[in-house]
């Protein structure tokens, strides 16, 4: 009688356990990070009377977590996937965005040599010069513009750099604690809830930065950065921090807790993704928009001093651009000071440089880590790739500098020409043949080489002693060059060249002095308007126009494999959640069930305590009756 | 497989979310009528489309260019028909000057409308172009190369260079021609030599048409002949010739030149021919002068200076002679120039059709990069706006199948 009532008492404890957890599972349907809980029954053992044994009723073992461990595992991984490509697309959309905001550069690359073009068909004409002027204004602002959206992003960058290093830090601290709650639960049952908020805290450090996590056999979980590095280890967390980069104090680098760089090495998660963003995207767009201004600075200047403006004057720039950055590092012992100079834009690339010293000499590096030979020139100037680094001061072994040759161009890019009738409409030199030539040989127009030559523009006669040989002499005679005369090879001095073809007689000679007479002349505007298919960049086969169409296109690929990426990473991210799910995850129909297969438990149990109670009224009474 | 049923809804969640994003960007496109909105939208053709703008941007400029060469030229073209008429003008009253038997002041009221009309000339020269500056006077600044001195000589201040307009990649045509070339560098004489008679002849003799008949002798003779010739007449109309050093001109196998003249007859000796008239008398000579130039304006000058003064009719005659034959090669030089205006009118309006059809080819790969086919994108628009009510519809459905509906 007494077993029957326990029995039953049994069955109502279970069912209410069970009802409890099923009310539980309810309520939490839409609690992240919430594992579904079962109870977990067995038969109660009862002491057998020799013959036979009644069962004693039911015990509940416990409350289990449903889980998977490699579900969840796999979960989280696609967690470190999904948050690295929505950060990554956001970072693309915004670029593409700006690049579409920011002006149309090809229309004001179009419109500067279109006005270009205006000059030349009217060369004197004022208001076509200072629609040049205009033209090359609204051109900079376009670059400056774009420029500023890329440094703007920059600045983006280093803001969510920092948020999302605090945001990891608080759960690797939370984490810490949670380990340290679940190792003091050690032994004793171990508390579902906080097992549940230990995976979610790992589901949200994969989330910021791609982590390997390790479950310990004392239930604390250690968390590992992709690089190895320990962010948690027992009740230990182990913080990140934000730092100045070594050469660029503006600029946010990652630090882990023994103070080692760790910027070029976290790959995955919402960190990894704006690291690598900004490295192997900004860094490189900004670079390229640079090129392109330096490009189309240097290209147009250099044309401007080859002619002559309104006032005779050889041509001065039309715009400014600033030289390439140098940093030295933070911890440099010696006082040198490095200047940077663009000595060939055709050979300029996009990329970085660091210039460190070993105590003798200087080595170059690609930012990549790449040796760069250093070519060292008769004025005591190094060269590579088409820049030119002069030191002063002295270094120390193991100095070094960042150089960005063309980061800040397009941002510092300006119009320094202020006077229209500055602008170079006209060809430098003049060549005309002496009245009494006799032979049959022409000269075409001087074509200016070196527009830094300062004796350019002075006065010199070629004449030939012989038919076949032939002397440059200055106005002074002094004889500036001499040779062999062949028909059609160019015969050059003072930074010019003329080609001249035909037989000359002896004693025949042309004049070649600056084209003071000419300056209605447009030669030179005509060359300023060609500029547009003239290539510059890339060992002289990329126009500043093309600079910017591919650049264009890789913008344009970066937003497009963003959002590919992301789609993948969202149903890889999906399908991994919805099978962790299918284990773990609430579902109500499922619930609704058993709550009423255990309501019903329930039911049944108190009936046996309630048959168990009318068995013993009824002995009662027979016994009374007795 | 079990489903849990916040994700259930999640994920219904999602697809609505993806489906309502793919509506927008359709609803974009329709909007604008563009497939690209950014360049990530399709990066090749983002890329592309920045070179055929530029082509296009180029183009357009290259037919400004030459719409503003057209318009340099028609106005050059126009001053020189202009010069032409003058110089016709200019030829009828010279040839009256020959033939009419003048009274002084006939040639006085001639030589005045050769004044009128030499000033009218040095106005034509000095034509602006549409942005006022000379049209010839090459690439200088000046407004007015053509100057006119007290004496009446006229002299040229601009240069020799020649306006070049860009009428396409490395396709220069020249917009203007210099004056020294139009006006001032004409070839004295024939073109190659000038045979005028001597001034102080006192026979009839008039110097008619002359050339060169065979020009590889002329380039021989005049080679070692020092830059002309000397031809004497004695009595009887025998005539022998000297070159410039004094030395007699040699015939074939070494015989000097020489013979009788007859009126009405010819000399010709190393390739070249003079026409004579009249009756030279003893001591009479005719001078063959190779090369040289003489400016238009010295040519009207000079048969100023001839009307005004008080030679003889044969000496007016073979001045007169003279001058026109230097006309004749200024005239033809303006109709020269003409004609190579008239072949770089023809080259820039070929250029110019070759940009229109151009443009129009690089215009259609443009839009079909750059537009958005409006039947696909509304096709798509319905598609998509239906899959979304779909999923909605399963949404609101979702919603009431819960075994809690069923248990009250």
């Amino acid at each position: 009688m007494t077993n029957m009532l326990n029995t039953g008492v049994s069955g109502l404890n279970a069912a209410q356990v069970a009802l409890n957890t099923v009310g539980n599972n309810i309520t939490n349907t839409n609690t992240p990070g919430y594992s579904r809980q079962v109870v977990l029954q067995s038969e109660q053992i009862a002491p057998s009377n020799g013959r036979y044994t009644i069962g004693s009723g039911v015990n509940v073992v416990s409350v289990q977590r449903e889980y998977s461990a490699y579900l969840s595992q796999a979960a989280w991984n696609s967690n470190a996937g999904l948050q690295g490509a929505t950060t990554y697309n956001n970072l693309a959309t915004t670029l593409n965005s700006s690049l579409a905001a920011s002006g149309n550069l090809q229309g004001a690359l179009d419109g500067f040599y279109a006005a270009s073009s205006a000059v030349a068909n009217a060369p004197a004409s004022a208001s076509n010069r200072t629609a040049l002027l205009g033209s090359a204004g609204a051109l900079v602002s376009v670059f400056n513009t774009f420029a500023q959206q890329l440094s703007a992003q920059q600045g983006q960058l280093n803001s969510q750099i920092n948020g999302t290093v605090s945001s990891i830090n608080s759960a690797i601290n939370n984490l810490a604690g949670v380990n340290q709650q679940i190792r003091q639960t050690t032994g004793g049952a171990q508390s579902n809830a906080l097992l549940d908020q230990r995976d979610a805290l790992a589901n949200t450090l994969s989330g910021y930065l791609g982590v390997n996590a390790v479950t310990e056999s004392d239930g604390t979980m250690s968390v590992y950065a992709s690089n190895g590095q320990a962010l948690v280890s027992g009740n230990h967390g182990y913080p990140l921090t934000v730092g100045g980069d070594p050469y660029d104090a503006t600029r946010s680098d990652v630090f882990d807790s023994s103070g080692n760089n760790i910027s070029g090495r976290v790959s995955g998660g919402t960190l990894g993704a704006l690291l690598g963003y900004r490295s192997q995207v900004l860094d490189v767009t900004q670079n390229q928009l640079g090129q392109a201004a330096v490009a189309l600075a240097t290209s147009v200047n250099t044309q401007q001093a080859k002619g002559l403006d309104l006032n005779g004057q050889q041509g001065a720039p039309i715009f400014g651009v600033p030289a390439p950055t140098v940093l030295p590092a933070t911890g440099n012992q010696g006082n040198a000071s490095v200047n940077v100079g663009i000595s060939d834009v055709s050979q300029l690339t996009a990329g970085d440089y660091k210039l460190s010293f070993d105590g003798s000499q200087w080595k170059l590096q690609t930012n990549a880590g790449q040796n760069v030979a250093l070519t060292t020139q008769a004025n005591g100037t190094l060269t590579a790739d088409g820049l030119s680094f002069s030191v002063s001061g002295t270094a120390q072994a193991g100095d070094s500098y960042q150089i960005q040759p063309t980061r800040n161009a397009a941002a510092g890019l300006s119009v320094s020409l202020s006077n229209a009738s500055g602008i170079a409409a006209a060809a430098a030199l003049k060549v005309s043949a002496s009245a009494g030539n006799s032979g049959t040989a022409r000269a075409a127009a001087a074509s200016v080489l070196d527009p830094t030559n300062p004796a350019l523009l002075g006065a010199a006669t070629v004449s030939f002693t012989s038919p076949g040989a032939y002397q440059i002499t200055d106005a002074g005679g002094t004889v500036l060059a001499s040779g062999a005369y062949t028909a059609g090879q160019p015969i050059a001095a003072n930074g010019w060249s003329v080609t001249v073809s035909g037989t000359p007689a002896a004693g025949d000679s042309f004049s070649v002095a600056a084209n003071n007479n000419g300056l209605n002349d447009n030669s030179n505007a005509l060359a300023l308007a060609g500029l547009a298919d003239a290539g510059v960049l890339q060992g002289g086969h990329t126009s500043v126009i093309n600079a910017y169409a591919s650049l264009t296109t890789q913008i344009g690929n970066v937003g497009s494999q963003a959002r590919s990426n992301l789609t993948t990473q969202t149903s890889l991210n999906a399908q991994a959640v919805s099978a962790q799910q299918s284990v773990s995850g609430v579902n109500l129909d499922q619930e609704a069930a058993d709550m009423v297969r255990f309501q019903q438990a329930y039911q049944a149990s108190a009936q046996v305590i309630s048959a168990s109670q009318t068995i013993f009224a009824s002995l009662l009474s027979a016994v009374q009756t007795a | 497989m079990r489903l849990s049923t916040s994700w259930m809804y999640q994920q219904s969640t999602n697809t609505m979310l993806n489906q309502q994003s793919a509506l927008a960007v359709t609803q974009n496109q329709v909007s604008t009528g563009q497939r690209i909105n950014v360049a990530s939208d399709d990066p090749g053709g983002a890329g592309q489309l920045v070179s055929l703008d530029h082509i296009l941007a180029a183009n357009t400029q290259y037919s400004s260019n030459i719409n503003s060469a057209n318009t340099r030229l028609a106005s050059e073209q126009s001053t020189l028909s202009s010069v032409r008429n003058l110089y016709d003008s200019v030829r009828s009253i010279a040839i009256q000057g020959i033939n009419g038997t003048l009274s002084s002041s006939d040639r006085a009221g001639m030589a005045t409308q050769l004044g009128q009309l030499r000033d009218q000339l040095v106005q034509l020269a000095n034509t602006p172009d549409s942005n006022g500056n000379a049209l010839f006077a090459g690439t200088s600044t000046t407004t007015a190369p053509f100057v006119t001195d007290a004496s009446g000589a006229v002299s040229y201040s601009g240069n020799d260079a020649t306006l070049m307009a860009a009428a396409g990649a490395g396709l220069r045509i020249p917009t203007s021609d210099a004056g020294s070339a139009v006006f001032m560098a004409i070839p004295a004489g024939n073109g190659t030599f000038t045979a005028s008679a001597a001034a102080g002849n006192t026979g009839s003799l008039l110097v008619g048409a002359n050339s060169v008949t065979d020009p590889a002798a002329w380039n021989t003779g005049n080679a070692g002949s020092g830059g002309g010739y000397t031809i004497s007449f004695a009595a009887g109309g025998q005539w022998t010739a000297a070159d410039a050093h004094g030395n007699p001109v040699l015939g074939t196998g070494g015989v000097a030149v020489g013979g009788t003249y007859q009126d009405g007859g010819s000399i010709s000796f190393n390739g070249m021919s003079i026409s004579l008239s009249g009756a030279p008398v003893a001591g009479d000579q005719v001078s063959v002068q190779a090369g040289g130039s003489q400016d238009i304006f010295s040519t009207l000058s000079n048969m100023i200076s001839a009307l005004q003064g008080n030679g003889s009719p044969t000496q007016l005659a073979n001045t007169l002679s003279r001058q026109i034959e230097s006309l004749d090669q200024s005239a033809t030089t303006v109709t020269s120039t003409e004609v190579a205006i008239g072949g770089r009118l023809n080259t820039l309006s070929q250029q110019q059709d070759t940009y229109q059809s151009l443009s129009v080819t690089y215009q259609a790969a443009q839009s079909d990069i750059k537009n958005v086919d409006p039947y696909t994108a509304i096709s798509n628009l319905s598609t998509q706006s239906a899959a979304l009510q779909a999923s909605q519809q399963v949404f609101a459905q979702m919603k009431s199948m819960t075994l809690f509906n069923y248990i009250k």
